[in-house]
């Protein structure tokens, strides 16, 4: 498979957003109520819109550069030792996650449907990362995988509203940018006017 | 966002030891820390190592005392948790031996560059090359990352305050949706500026 | 007017035939460029127009980032399809927006990047990017992350960039527009005081007066070509004018 420069500069770009969806404050949905953390958002539209392989390697750069020491992760996170604690198989299960969800929602489609992507993100957001996630976790701590499956339900309901976040923005972004989703074998249409004078 | 990482700069003799070595021992030490089944002699000598690293490193039990601080919500995490199903002995041995394993890791991220580890990850790439893997290419993408990381921030930050100043609020899809777009659009002016500095 | 040092010999002639850029968009296909054929081989040509009157599409079409659905453009003898890669080496291009330009997280880093596939040193890269950044009073800048720049001192390492590489033809697409005065002002002196050739797209008609030749597309279409003072006379007066 040749990567296009397209390939490299989307990649990079969904590796970034999805580490300045990390940043505290960047985006706080219930207020600061909640701190929740959007960067599983980013790993599904990372999959949702560039497709398996591309998002897939978003994630896998992102992951690449927490480890050689950049505070990428949520909360100002970085370094090596992000892979060796017990939610370490979570951001394993990204990669994989991210790919599963491009799967789903691109294969044989020329555009995204909304039921695919909602079965995508549930599929590949949610249960491809728990399922490389709580092994990790049960091993460990020391837990049976029952047990941590049960310690996983506090993750679902944010990841759920997430799943579905993932679906309304997707969408939206194929009604603004349509170009997103597909490769562009065409040098691209007209430069944006910076500004009007 | 600083792009120094935690690197802390001294001059020691694990700050000179090459990143591939420092990365390999560090797997090494894991292996030997995770392996066995915990006995208070094993998570002992673990400690001994994790000072040992702190002082040989140069970087002073000050900066041990700060890593351990950085997770003391995980600490309380995977204390908490298994508590609920498993006694107390054994959590807490599980829990010292993670926070062993954290603070070793820790070591290598302090005394290496950044860069070192990059360039580490391209030598290891190479011999990938007869499978169709080009490593050059892999050090763009990740060269290229780190210098979007501020790009896309600062148009999250742009974007916030312009919908302060219209809504006095934020909401997830009309903070975001904008964000994808104009990321994307970075992305293809980037493609664009990559071809016309000669790159193929 | 400026251009009394350069040594035209060394300018290239850049002739457009018959040249029809046409793309697809949701509403149908859209006509960037219609029927133009020119040529020129003016030091410092300014390119002049509307927003959307084709003459980005234009700046693209010298270096190859477009490519004519009809008509043939060449640059110094290399045809922009299939010289592609000796054109890049020829032509420079520096782009409005210099984030979008500067790929490498530091500024020696992105100097140096340009200097890559040159059969060049390490030491030798290091060299060249140490001279250049003395030169701009960014000595003291190299290991400072791009991000940390201010606009003007981003654009400025961003045509360095492309002046590293040695082109000897630069185009440049609204390289002035993000700048305050003074930074424009800078950065047009740097390029109509190039040794090298220029072509620079530009709202700013000032510098588009500076130039030796300019060119006016509206519509898609070349509307004239001349001394810049007759070419801004007639923009401001046919099509800024226009209800």
């Amino acid at each position: 498979m040749k990567t296009t420069l397209n390939d490299i500069t989307r990649i990079a770009t969904f590796a970034a957003i999805i580490a300045v969806l990390g940043i505290p404050g960047a985006v706080s949905p219930f207020g600061m109520a909640v701190p929740i953390t959007l960067q599983t958002l980013g790993v599904m539209l990372a999959g949702a819109i560039l497709g398996w392989w591309r998002g897939a390697a978003s994630v896998l750069v992102l992951l690449v550069l927490t480890a050689a020491g950049l505070p990428l992760l949520s909360g100002g996170r970085g370094g090596i030792g992000v892979f060796f604690v017990p939610s370490s198989g979570y951001l394993i299960g990204w990669v994989l996650g991210a790919a599963v969800v491009g799967v789903i929602v691109h294969a044989g489609a020329t555009r995204p449907v909304w039921w695919r992507v909602a079965l995508g993100t549930v599929v590949g957001g949610m249960l491809a990362i728990y399922a490389v996630g709580i092994p990790v976790m049960a091993a460990m701590l020391g837990l049976s995988l029952g047990e941590a499956t049960i310690a996983n339900f506090a993750f679902v309901p944010g990841d759920a509203i997430k799943a579905a976040l993932t679906v309304a923005l997707t969408m939206a972004v194929w009604k603004a940018y349509p170009r997103a989703f597909v490769t562009p074998r065409q040098p691209r249409v007209e430069p944006t006017p910076v500004s009007v004078r | 966002m600083t792009m120094l990482g935690q690197y802390r700069a001294r001059d020691s003799i694990l700050h000179r030891l090459p990143a591939g070595a420092k990365l390999i021992g560090l797997v090494v030490v894991i292996v030997a820390v995770v392996v066995p089944p915990p006995t208070w002699w094993g998570l002992g000598a673990g400690a001994v190592v994790v000072i040992a690293g702190y002082l040989v490193g140069r970087l002073g039990l000050a900066e041990l005392w700060r890593q351990i601080l950085a997770v003391r919500w995980l600490i309380v995490f995977i204390v908490v948790v298994p508590l609920i199903f498993l006694p107390i002995p054994t959590v807490l041995a599980t829990a010292a031996r993670v926070v062993i394993v954290l603070l070793l890791a820790a070591i290598v991220t302090l005394t290496t560059r950044t860069t070192e580890i990059l360039d580490a990850v391209e030598r290891a790439l190479r011999p990938l090359r007869r499978f169709g893997v080009n490593p050059d290419r892999i050090g763009l993408m990740l060269a290229l990352t780190i210098r979007t990381v501020p790009v896309i921030a600062g148009l999250a930050g742009e974007l916030r305050d312009a919908q302060r100043a219209r809504t006095g609020r934020l909401s997830v899809k009309a903070f975001v949706v904008p964000l994808l777009v104009q990321s994307l659009r970075h992305a293809d002016d980037t493609a664009d500026a990559l071809a016309a500095r000669g790159v193929e | 007017m400026l251009s009394g040092q350069h040594d035209s010999a060394r300018d290239s002639d850049i002739a457009l035939t018959r040249v029809t850029v046409r793309h697809p968009t949701a509403a149908g296909e859209v006509t960037a460029l219609d029927d133009i054929s020119l040529e020129t081989c003016a030091h410092n040509l300014a390119v002049i127009g509307l927003n959307g009157s084709g003459k980005s599409t234009f700046a693209r079409l010298l270096n190859g980032l477009r490519t004519p659905t009809q008509g043939s453009v060449s640059v110094g003898g290399l045809d922009t399809v299939t010289d592609v890669r000796m054109l890049r080496r020829k032509v420079g291009f520096v782009f409005t927006n210099p984030d979008a330009q500067i790929v490498m997280p530091t500024v020696a880093e992105d100097l140096a990047f340009s200097l890559r596939g040159r059969g060049l040193s390490t030491g030798q890269i290091a060299e060249r990017v140490a001279a250049v950044l003395a030169e701009n009073g960014l000595a003291g800048h190299a290991d400072l992350p791009a991000h940390d720049l201010s606009g003007g001192q981003k654009q400025m390492l961003a045509i360095q960039s492309v002046l590293v590489a040695e082109p000897s033809l630069i185009v440049a697409d609204e390289p002035t527009t993000l700048l305050d005065a003074r930074n424009a002002r800078r950065i047009a002196d740097l390029l109509l005081g190039l040794p090298q050739q220029c072509v620079i797209v530009t709202h700013d008609l000032e510098l588009a007066a500076r130039c030796d030749e300019a060119l006016l597309f509206d519509n898609a279409r070349l509307i004239t070509q001349g001394n810049p003072r007759d070419v801004i006379d007639r923009y401001l007066s046919e099509i800024v004018a226009r209800p």
